[in-house]
């Protein structure tokens, strides 16, 4: 007896020592050497768990930001400083995440985050605690959010669904195969897409859920087989996708695929290549994204400072083109000018703000960096920001859809083939 | 109809996987009495095995005969170094089950460390296609099938007719009792690690054939089915576990063709309650033991 509970002691030691050695806690970084005179935008998404890989694409925005911020002088005497917070992708312990966080920030001036893993229980807390959020979540459960403090520069899962079946029509395809994984995130994309596509007068001659991660998909490959598809829509975890797809490759032979930006990130990309080969990838693969183009004044200054900030990003070239790493990067540009057209720290006065700073509107000047609006709005001037990731228009739910662009894989590289333009997508959800 | 055909087939293919994984999960429970939940990660780390000797350009044969050498090595050292001191301190089955966790955590995150988050593929000559009887299959799956009837033979001639089969059933059956009859049973424990090892390996290997791209959990993921393939067959019974992968296998691609690929688990995991509800001890349990009255 005492031996088992030794094991089980042990075991949960080990256990222990993993969660604690994988969690990422709060650390500050890019401020100064007293955060107590600085102000601290959180980097509030998951560090550790399935969904690690969104952290480190926050940072990328965060901290060429803030380089930038505090050399231009910071925001009305304050240098500005990132603040890690890991959710590690599960409401449970990202909510007393947050709570710990707005409880020993007291700097805190917003935070970029929370993504689709912990919005639903997090935000409502963000909302009530006057924390202005830059969600990374595409839940369509925020298209008509009220919470006043909560603002998305990214789209909406069911956006992608227009974006897709726009690009697909535009090459003349008239019957898709759907494959989706059952996953909550995945399924969001379907219903708009399936709505886009018939409304554009394609058919989608199969629709199922797959159950992610078994080791054949050989039936159901038969079963789209027997659909005769032109072309097929996907979003499914790595591994599913490259046993679909080279089990397809093997039976029938490949067929024009279009994925979701999740498809477009480097672990599908990676698993698929190894599987179907990059000859068929390149042939017969793109995928969706918001499109920012990585050309621009916004964009070459936001690269210019993440390459400089190597000290603190990882490699950082790999997130020079990352829409993710610029919608964050243009959030705290944001946060820090509404702060300065509102001449006020305080997120419940600057809030309202962030409307002010981006929408455009006659005889506004545009500005494509922090620095530029400052000078704008210290000689009196009203401004509309376009940042890296282009123009940034929220409508009356704060939410801000641009564009997208269909990208190519060409032996590990980005090739950009098209784009759907946002009013092509306004056009279609109506 | 169309479409249950090839389902089949492509359900010999998923039961040959889970046979060959399925009967060395259940040889080493019904042998030793632990029931290892490091196994799916003994899985991953012999297809890692397999990875390495195909990155340097060496036969995908030659991969699976490393992956299955390595399976039967790393399982006896598991054993006489982790589990048979917590055996021998008297820790009980439930205390097992949390070590053999922890021994899976302590693999994963070791696989982790050394090979990072990512997807990888074993590098082998694309497969082509093969019709047989109105079901396709791949020379990839054909070669899959070959290997785990091979396996499955081997097995079965050990345990009818080696004395090693006959002590590991004894041994099986009662452990003390074997002793007491001059059967070394440390020594044949530590050969049905080593055997049980092997098919691991080999699981694992002939897994990541098959799904293409792996990663540091692909065997845990993979771990539930094979629990359900050896209790629907009857824990201990390998020769259950292997009519337990064919129900298993056939019937997930079939619901996947007929309903909904969503719901091939869950009719799979149905008919395990049914027949656990009619046959609490799995399919061939009772005959099994009246096999063994009778000899």
């Amino acid at each position: 007896m005492r031996l088992a509970v030794t094991a089980l002691a042990a075991a949960l030691a080990l256990l222990s020592v993993a969660a604690c050695s994988s969690s990422g806690g709060s650390s500050s970084q890019g401020g100064d050497s007293s955060p107590a005179s600085t102000l601290a935008v959180g980097e509030f998404n998951p560090f550790t768990g399935p969904d690690a890989a969104f952290g480190p694409e926050m940072v990328a925005g965060c901290i060429p930001a803030i380089r930038l911020i505090n050399a231009g002088g910071g925001v009305l005497g304050h240098q500005m400083r990132c603040v890690q917070e890991d959710t590690r992708g599960d409401p449970a312990d990202a909510v007393p995440a947050a709570q710990k966080m707005m409880a020993t920030e007291t700097s805190l001036v917003g935070v970029l985050g929370p993504s689709s893993d912990e919005a639903l229980a997090t935000a409502p807390l963000l909302n009530t605690g006057h924390v202005p959020m830059f969600g990374d979540t595409g839940q369509a459960a925020f298209d008509h959010t009220t919470d006043a403090y909560f603002w998305r520069i990214t789209p909406a899962d069911d956006v992608k669904g227009y974006a897709m079946a726009l690009w697909a029509h535009k090459a003349g395809y008239t019957r898709a195969a759907a494959v989706f994984g059952n996953d909550a995130g995945a399924q969001s994309n379907v219903p708009t897409l399936v709505h886009a596509f018939t409304q554009l007068g394609g058919t989608v001659v199969y629709n199922k859920p797959f159950a992610l991660d078994q080791s054949s998909y050989r039936s159901e490959v038969e079963s789209i087989l027997a659909a005769h598809p032109q072309v097929i829509f996907t979003e499914v975890d790595p591994q599913t996708g490259a046993t679909f797809l080279s089990e397809l490759q093997q039976l029938h032979g490949l067929m024009p695929v279009i994925g979701t930006d999740v498809t477009l990130q480097a672990p599908w990309l990676k698993a698929v290549t190894g599987s179907i080969g990059a000859g068929s990838m390149a042939k017969y693969y793109e995928g969706m994204q918001p499109y920012a183009p990585p050309s621009g004044p916004a964009w070459q200054t936001y690269n210019k400072a993440l390459l400089a900030s190597a000290s603190q990003v990882p490699k950082p070239s790999q997130w020079s083109t990352d829409p993710y790493s610029m919608t964050d990067y243009d959030a705290v540009n944001v946060m820090a000018l509404a702060m300065l057209a509102a001449k006020s720290t305080s997120p419940a006065v600057f809030n309202k703000d962030i409307m002010t700073v981006t929408a455009p509107g006659s005889g506004k000047t545009v500005v494509t960096s922090f620095a530029a609006g400052k000078a704008a709005l210290a000689a009196g001037k009203q401004i509309q920001y376009v940042g890296a990731g282009g123009p940034i228009v929220f409508d009356q739910w704060h939410n801000s859809t641009g564009a997208f662009e269909a990208v190519k894989d060409v032996n590990g590289n980005p090739v950009l083939v098209g784009s759907v333009s946002a009013a092509q997508i306004a056009a279609i959800s109506r | 109809m169309n479409t249950i055909v090839p389902a089949i087939g492509f359900g010999i293919v998923t039961a040959s996987i889970l046979a060959v994984a399925g009967v060395g999960f259940t040889l080493q429970f019904g042998v030793t009495n632990i029931l290892n939940l490091a196994y799916g990660d003994i899985m991953t780390a012999a297809a890692f095995v397999a990875y390495l000797v195909t990155s340097a350009g060496l036969s995908v044969w030659l991969a699976l005969v490393a992956g299955a050498a390595f399976g039967s090595v790393f399982s006896v050292l598991l054993n006489r170094c982790i589990y048979t001191p917590f055996v021998r301190r008297g820790t009980r089955l439930f205390g097992m089950i949390i070590v053999t966790i922890a021994v899976s955590l302590i693999v994963q995150n070791g696989l982790l460390a050394i090979f990072g988050a990512n997807f990888f593929s074993l590098k082998m000559p694309r497969p082509t296609s093969v019709h047989i009887a109105g079901m396709a299959f791949t020379t990839v799956q054909l070669a899959i099938i070959a290997i785990a009837a091979v396996a499955m033979l081997l097995i079965h001639l050990l345990l009818r007719y080696t004395k090693l089969g006959k002590a590991m059933r004894a041994t099986a059956a009662d452990p003390d009792l074997a002793r007491n009859c001059g059967i070394a049973t440390d020594r044949v424990i530590d050969l049905a690690w080593a055997i049980s090892g092997a098919l691991c390996g080999l699981a694992g290997v002939i897994l990541v054939m098959n799904v293409t791209a792996f990663t540091d959990t692909t065997g845990a993921q993979f771990l539930i089915p094979i629990v359900a393939v050896a209790v629907l067959g009857g824990i201990g019974q390998p020769y259950g576990a292997m009519l337990g992968a064919l129900v298993i296998g056939i019937t997930t691609e079939v619901a996947a063709a007929v309903f909904s690929p969503q719901y091939k688990d869950v009719v799979a995991f149905v008919i395990l309650v049914i027949v656990l509800l009619a046959r609490p001890q799995g399919i061939l349990s009772e005959v099994a033991t009246r096999k063994e009255v009778a000899a």
